[in-house]
């Protein structure tokens, strides 16, 4: 593609005090910021097409019933959708962040993601229509690799995010992130959906003609998700991951359930999983940290889990008394410019994508590798055994962005838990709320759509253009 | 007497100056022309006799009346016509005959007289004419003239902060802080009740002329001209503050049944003003009508317990509410206040279920905060309405009611913090469109610590449909069927518990104030209300209240 203008040497920007810091984090803002390549400008023709289509947005139940039955023009139907799904869903995104402000996509890691982005674009757009199977093959290479290349990108943005948060008013910068994450997911769903069943259909087991409604997952897909299971699960991982932190004399609040625990839901799993640990990531955080200010020995109050089942969706109440959120800090815990706790996650997430490389080198030296993503070497016996639990489903477990987050230990604060929960949750139609009783403890409500016949929720940028 | 003035009123066909040539030909001294034909009173003179005789033009053809001027009154009639009464000294019987005559010739006139046309002719009547202040009579108690509420009403509220009402000290005051207080109130008041006037007139025509209403309107007006004579003067006697706390006293009953009035007008017009609008005006009004009222009886309740110490019995009276500064009480304790509610809903429900809700207090009950006792008893009286119903109606009677106080620590980590710093303090009115028009009272100090309150219960929840309107006024899940309260041919049931329910005027899901209501309480003093809704198993309610922290010095 032509590279227009500027090969730009690398400059440096000389010091700069951030005019405005924040209450908190009082520490000389000193960004000294290393320009080499502003993105280079590509001619906007083809980046223009495809912003004009339109996504077509699919819901689980679409996902599920489109996998049951595998045949091999379903399956190349699949691919097809895919292949154009992927690049319009990228053209809008680009062009999202085309329209930030410069001085924000200068920002090196937020270049870093546009450059991935405009990349991934360039390549999947070429992609002739598919036919065969064979094109198909090489089809899912291609997108595995970009799935693979982009596993850093959420860590990314979020330092972005946080390093540019006086460059750019908080509520926009929020909702330029709510809308690229939640096309992420979905750009993530199509894509690993069609590789799961490309998967199966080629696994030795699969028989073209065995409709196979028990299946448990089709593709991705957890059909019968068990709100009483998942959390259990979830509850035990997160309780080992917080015994090796904080040491194993930490008395750890039980887990109560309570309510409809026959419920169940369709669901992606690593998106409900992800969600469930990370509320209890911070209750169990919140409770052994109150436990160490007040030097109480007793063994905390457990956390109540609650489930609510209805005809049309199901709620998941986690109720702790972990001491509530402190005023200070409530207003930003829905946002990824955090406020007065800002420099402490910055650190914190400088350690993250080390952990996503750490996982890509274990994957290159373990082909096999089911995914132990942890760098701390102590953790991996324990994240073993649970990744082997995670493992059920599929043969080769789909590296999950997710799981390098997941399996981090719950001191190590990223500011992100609840703001990309609520992505998530609200990408299938559902919603995530918290209450606070400050000198008391919170309450999470995380609502799942059951029916999974609700659409994704895309923003597309079709409609904004249109204002 | 022969300086009176009186109004003749023509025929309609005359031309000024034939009408006033009839007029001369009797034994006039002066004339003068108020309105002529093109006006919609018609042809209006005002005239004055010369001594001691009064031409009643009896048999003249063109002549209508002939009236003793004076002020002119409003009365509201059924159909929403104003009738015009000219206020007379007593009438002798020839005046009587005549003023019976313009009574009616008004009423038959095809004119509908709003408000409005009806100040216009009040100020035409006294159009200033170089001998106008002669025969100005001392102001009728109920006339206000549209310019005494246009000029209040313009002034600019006064942005009110807790320590204002608490500077005079706590009681029992001196008499000096008395009359400062009651002077500061007497500058706050009028103001206040000026721009509810207005706000009311702005409503639709015929939405005011409900007869409900028109009552809530009637009773501003009244109030404010109570207190308009004591605009002029400051109060430093205690002759004059006591008839003023008296005044004070009035207007506090006057509005005590408000919002029930209120609520049924609206209901009664819900056909001609569109809900969105209703909540829009009501969260104004009753915001406003927090404050008023606030402002109101804390003057009482400060003036009543001044009084104590003249009385040497009531020396241990004074001690046992010392943690009083008039409606404020500074060691207030939610957990009593949630029991006694509990026990007087739990009554409620008895006599209408015959089942009796239990509830449970855990968190930290013996937290104590500083807060206005009558607000808290009326939110937690509302909320726990609704889930000891949600809670029998669903068969769920025996699972308790679960209540949790948490009381919000002293300092948060960074002293004054940047959320109290950030967050307006409006008392919740970015909602509505006129957030200058009723700035709040501020709370004490703003990193007051404060109290959630969380209310659990297991009656099933609220329905998805049912969910987006639980925060609009006159919006009740009783249906059409069932009988308002309030309506006197309703089943014994219904009037046992209205005597009972008390002076909220509302039983159990009635009126559907409850919650917007409370909501507009909690957020008065910068706390708020949530709602969690569990469809399927129950129902969360958050209630955070802010604190009035401690007064300084």
């Amino acid at each position: 593609m032509l590279r227009s203008c500027s090969q730009n040497r690398p400059r440096t920007v000389g010091l700069t005090l951030t005019p405005r810091s924040r209450a908190g984090g009082n520490k000389l803002q000193c960004s000294v910021r290393q320009v080499h390549n502003p993105p280079p400008w590509r001619p906007a023709y083809s980046l223009d097409q495809w912003v004009a289509k339109e996504a077509r947005p699919i819901s689980l139940r679409q996902l599920m019933v489109f996998g049951r039955t595998l045949t091999e023009a379903r399956l190349i139907s699949s691919a097809n959708y895919v292949r154009t799904e992927l690049p319009t869903r990228l053209a809008h995104r680009i062009r999202d962040m085309q329209t930030l402000p410069y001085v924000v996509v200068t920002n090196p890691h937020i270049s870093q993601v546009y450059e991935l982005y405009y990349k991934a674009f360039e390549s999947l757009r070429k992609v002739p229509e598919i036919k065969t199977l064979d094109d198909n093959g090489r089809f899912c290479e291609k997108v595995s690799h970009t799935l693979h290349e982009h596993l850093t990108v959420i860590p990314k943005l979020a330092m972005g995010v946080l390093e540019c948060r006086n460059l750019m008013r908080p509520e926009d910068m929020d909702k330029f992130m709510n809308t690229i994450l939640r096309s992420r997911i979905s750009r993530r769903v199509i894509a690993e959906q069609h590789l799961a069943l490309t998967e199966t259909f080629h696994s030795p087991y699969h028989f073209q003609d065995a409709q196979s409604r028990e299946a448990e997952f089709v593709g991705e897909v957890l059909v019968k998700c068990n709100a009483k299971e998942v959390v259990t699960r979830c509850g035990h991982e997160v309780a080992a991951l917080a015994s090796t932190a904080y040491g194993p004399f930490t008395k750890l609040p039980a887990i109560n359930l309570s309510g409809h625990l026959t419920a169940t839901f369709p669901y992606i799993l690593s998106h409900i999983e992800y969600i469930i640990g990370e509320l209890l990531r911070n209750s169990i955080q919140a409770i052994v940290e109150k436990q160490k200010i007040t030097g109480y020995k007793g063994q905390p109050a457990p956390i109540e889990v609650t489930i609510c089942e209805a005809q049309q969706h199901v709620i998941i109440r986690v109720s702790d008394q972990g001491g509530g959120i402190p005023r200070d800090i409530l207003p930003h815990i829905w946002s990824f410019s955090k406020g007065p706790r800002s420099h402490e996650l910055l650190e914190n997430l400088e350690k993250v994508p080390k952990m996503a490389a750490t996982l890509q080198e274990l994957k290159n030296h373990n082909p096999e590798g089911t995914s132990s993503p942890s760098p701390h070497s102590a953790l991996d016996p324990v994240t073993h055994a649970a990744a082997e639990k995670l493992g059920h489903h599929n043969a080769a477990v789909h590296e999950s962005s997710l799981a390098s987050l997941s399996s981090r230990p719950p001191n190590l604060r990223l500011g992100m838990g609840l703001p990309l929960s609520r992505v998530y949750a609200e990408y299938w139609a559902g919603s995530l709320e918290l209450h606070s009783l400050e000198g008391y403890g919170v309450d999470a409500f995380l609502q799942i759509s059951k029916l999974g016949n609700k659409n994704e929720q895309l923003t597309m940028r079709a409609s904004m253009d249109a204002v | 007497m022969a300086t009176d003035y009186y109004l003749v009123s023509v025929d309609q066909n005359l031309s000024e100056s034939d009408a006033k040539k009839h007029i001369e030909e009797q034994n006039i001294q002066s004339i003068e022309t108020i309105s002529d034909r093109t006006s919609i009173i018609g042809p209006l003179f005002k005239v004055k006799f010369k001594d001691g005789l009064i031409s009643t033009f009896k048999a003249h053809k063109h002549i209508k009346a002939v009236e003793l001027d004076g002020p002119v009154t409003t009365r509201a009639l059924n159909g929403g016509k104003v009738k015009l009464i000219l206020q007379t000294p007593p009438p002798n019987a020839a005046m009587i005959r005549w003023s019976k005559q313009l009574r009616s010739c008004i009423d038959t006139s095809p004119f509908l007289y709003p408000s409005r046309a009806f100040s216009g002719i009040a100020s035409l009547a006294r159009h200033p004419s170089p001998a106008a202040h002669k025969w100005s009579h001392p102001p009728s108690p109920t006339v206000i003239s549209d310019d005494d509420v246009a000029s209040l009403a313009s002034k600019p509220l006064h942005v009110l902060s807790l320590a204002d009402l608490v500077k005079h000290g706590r009681p029992p005051l001196s008499a000096q802080a008395l009359f400062s207080s009651a002077n500061f109130t007497l500058s706050l008041l009028p103001i206040r009740l000026a721009h509810r006037i207005q706000a009311l007139r702005n409503l639709p025509f015929i939405v005011v002329s409900n007869p409900n209403i028109s009552k809530i309107y009637n009773n501003y007006l009244h109030s404010l001209s109570t207190l308009l004579p004591y605009k002029s003067k400051t109060i430093s006697n205690l002759e004059d503050e006591i008839r003023f706390t008296e005044v004070l006293a009035d207007l506090v009953e006057t509005h005590a049944h408000t919002i029930p009035t209120l609520a049924r007008g609206f209901l009664e017009c819900r056909k001609y003003i569109n809900p969105a609008e209703v909540t829009r005006f009501l969260d104004e009004h009753l915001r406003a009508r927090i404050g008023t009222r606030l402002i109101a009886e804390q003057h009482i309740d400060l003036h009543n317990s001044s009084q104590s110490h003249q009385h040497p019995d009531s020396g241990t009276q004074a001690t046992d509410d010392s943690s009083y500064i008039g409606v404020i009480d500074t060691a207030l304790q939610p957990a009593q206040i949630i029991n006694s509610c509990g026990n007087f809903v739990s009554e409620i429900c008895e006599l209408k279920y015959g089942v009796r809700p239990t509830w449970i207090i855990d968190g930290e009950p013996s937290t104590t905060f500083a807060y206005v006792p009558v607000h808290l008893e009326y939110i937690i009286t509302e909320l726990l309405k609704n889930a000891f119903r949600a809670t029998v109606e669903s068969g769920k009677s025996h699972e308790p009611v679960i209540i949790t106080i948490a009381a919000e620590p002293e300092n948060p980590r960074e002293g004054l913090s940047q959320l109290d710093k950030d967050r307006k303090l409006d008392g919740g009115l970015s909602r509505t469109r006129e957030v200058e028009e009723n700035p709040p009272i501020k709370p004490f100090d703003d990193p007051a610590p404060g109290v959630t309150i969380r209310i659990r219960d297991r009656g099933g929840g609220i329905s998805p449909e049912v969910l987006p309107n639980i925060w609009s006024y006159s919006f009740t899940t009783f249906s059409d069927a069932d009988e308002l309260p309030g309506q006197t041919h309703g089943s014994g049931n219904m009037d046992a518990l209205n005597a009972i329910s008390g002076a909220g005027g509302s039983s159990i899901a009635g009126l559907g104030y409850g919650l917007p209501l409370g909501r507009a309480y909690a957020e008065y003093f910068g706390g708020g209300i949530a709602v969690q809704s569990l469809y399927g198993w129950g129902c969360d309610v958050y209630l955070r209240l802010k604190g009035l922290g401690k007064p300084k010095g």
